[in-house]
């Protein structure tokens, strides 16, 4: 995907969450967002996802602009795909009717189509056992996999995840960053935050690290992992490599 | 049970028993001599016909109910402050003053110069449709706060996630927000629906002819007593009875569902 983002700013009251944010990708598969809590990560992946209004600044993925009006943003949410750190799916469906749902009522499948592409979203992760199960029957790992289910059910063009794992413990995480893994060698475009810098290295193909409403770093992630240049961005990574 | 938590129920059972007959035997001790049975059975068809009213104002203005509720909910979430703050104050007001005061000064005052005579002439009967009306935006007060409190109560990350997979605002209030927010509020729905029933008696003041109305005629008419207040009784039991038990079975169906 290509990306380009000028000047993007986001205020919540008087905290600057996005402070004038440029970024420009040229061709990048996993894009991976880096950097300390409340550093504007997710705010920058909730304005991409077009879950967000910036208040200035513009937006284009793959050469077309982002418009801020809510059916544009409707339209533009429905093609691509969403998924937060936890509570994704909505607990009085089973997992099957979760990812057949919209399925239905937004791309406007038939019941059956639904219900097959639901049972081979799920197959697909090895998720067919827990179809029929309510998300309280199911581990935090295989909510987040049902969630990534239903966001790639009908191939978006962009998946969005913010902080996918940052909710569950190690075990689950694993589990969830393999099927990400997977998605990326499969070929889909992803822009993703995370704080596993280990996976981030592995899977990303650009790293971008953000703090204080800004870019203050974009490269490759062996060249930002190995040699950052930002004093900011070797403070954090210092840090956080140390255990 | 052990021995002494049983010998306790049962003293104190026998207590309450006793208690409740000894209550009992001195009321039918005064009017027992007056009490007439016959007398009910003559006015049966009047009865009838206001226990008949009575059920349908009732469904009648828990449809109406909803509606209002609905509305009011609605109007508490309107992107425009205006409309928030109208539908507050309104919700408040309707909501500290009696129901009565609604009744006699909606009908006398407002509805009745306005609308009595067009609905008469159409044929409708003006006191029943306007009743009903108050009785709806009264209850629909209610509703309204306790959707609210259903729909607030629902996580933002369901409306977020709601978005995300694409539906539109009806959508996400349809599909993902009101089916949540239901089951959480059945049991407060209910009760409000046992009130409304009850409350329906109040329309007597503004002259519906629905159950408590045809009731007391009976018993300023046929000077009755017991005979006239415990089928009135009886017969606002057979109504609300069903709905409460109908809310204690949901609560305990859904309770395990999330």
């Amino acid at each position: 995907m290509k990306l380009d983002v000028t000047g993007l700013t986001k205020c919540y009251g008087t905290t600057r969450a996005a402070d004038g944010l440029s970024l420009s990708v040229e061709s990048s598969r996993v894009l991976v967002l880096i950097g300390p809590s409340g550093g504007g990560k997710s705010t920058l992946l909730r304005m991409l996802g077009g879950l967000e209004i910036p208040d200035a600044g513009t937006i284009a993925i793959n050469g077309q602009r982002l418009l801020s009006d809510a059916a544009a943003l409707q339209a533009y949410r429905r093609k691509n795909g969403f998924l937060f750190q936890q509570f994704n799916l909505f607990p009085h469906l089973t997992a099957r009717r979760n990812i057949s749902l919209p399925l239905e009522k937004v791309h406007g499948h038939t019941p059956a189509e639904a219900h097959t592409m639901a049972e081979q979203a799920l197959d697909r992760f090895s998720l067919l056992d827990h179809a029929d199960k309510l998300p309280a029957q199911l581990s935090g790992g295989q909510q987040q996999r049902v969630g990534i289910a239903r966001a790639v059910a009908r191939q978006p063009e962009v998946l969005f995840l913010d902080e996918p794992t940052s909710a569950l413990d190690p075990e689950m995480t694993a589990e969830v960053l393999e099927l990400i893994q997977e998605l990326a060698d499969a070929g889909q475009d992803i822009i993703l935050s995370t704080h596993e810098m280990g996976f981030a290295r592995a899977v990303a193909d650009q790293v971008a690290f953000v703090a204080m409403g800004k870019i203050a770093e974009f490269s490759p992630p062996a060249e930002l992992f190995g040699t950052p240049k930002s004093a900011i961005c070797q403070r954090f990574l210092s840090r956080v490599m140390r255990y | 049970m052990t021995r002494r938590p049983l010998i306790a129920n049962i003293l104190v059972a026998l207590a309450l028993v006793v208690g409740f007959g000894w209550l009992c035997t001195t009321v039918f001790a005064v009017l027992g001599t007056q009490t007439d049975w016959s007398k009910a059975w003559e006015y049966r068809e009047t009865l009838w016909r206001g226990w008949w009213m009575t059920l349908r104002i009732s469904v009648a203005a828990l449809l109406g109910s909803i509606f209002f509720g609905l509305l009011f909910m609605l109007g508490q979430r309107s992107p425009l402050v205006v409309v928030r703050w109208t539908c507050r104050a309104f919700l408040e007001f309707v909501r500290d003053t009696p129901l009565l005061v609604h009744l006699l000064f909606g009908y006398f005052v407002i509805f009745a110069p306005l609308i009595s005579r067009p609905l008469g002439e159409r044929g409708f009967d003006d006191k029943l449709i306007i009743g009903i009306l108050l009785l709806s935006v009264f209850e629909g007060a209610y509703l309204g706060e306790i959707l609210r409190g259903g729909v607030d109560s629902i996580p933002r990350t369901q409306w977020e996630s709601a978005r995300a997979v694409g539906f539109s605002r009806f959508q996400v209030y349809r599909y993902v927000i009101f089916p949540q927010a239901l089951r959480r509020v059945l049991p407060a729905m209910a009760g409000l629906f046992v009130s409304l029933i009850k409350d329906s008696s109040l329309l007597n003041v503004i002259g519906v002819a629905e159950y408590f109305y045809n009731t007391k005629n009976f018993i300023s008419r046929s000077y009755a007593g017991l005979e006239g207040y415990v089928p009135l009784a009886l017969g606002y039991l057979i109504l609300t009875l069903p709905v409460a038990w109908l809310s204690h079975w949901l609560e305990k169906r859904f309770r395990h569902e999330t």
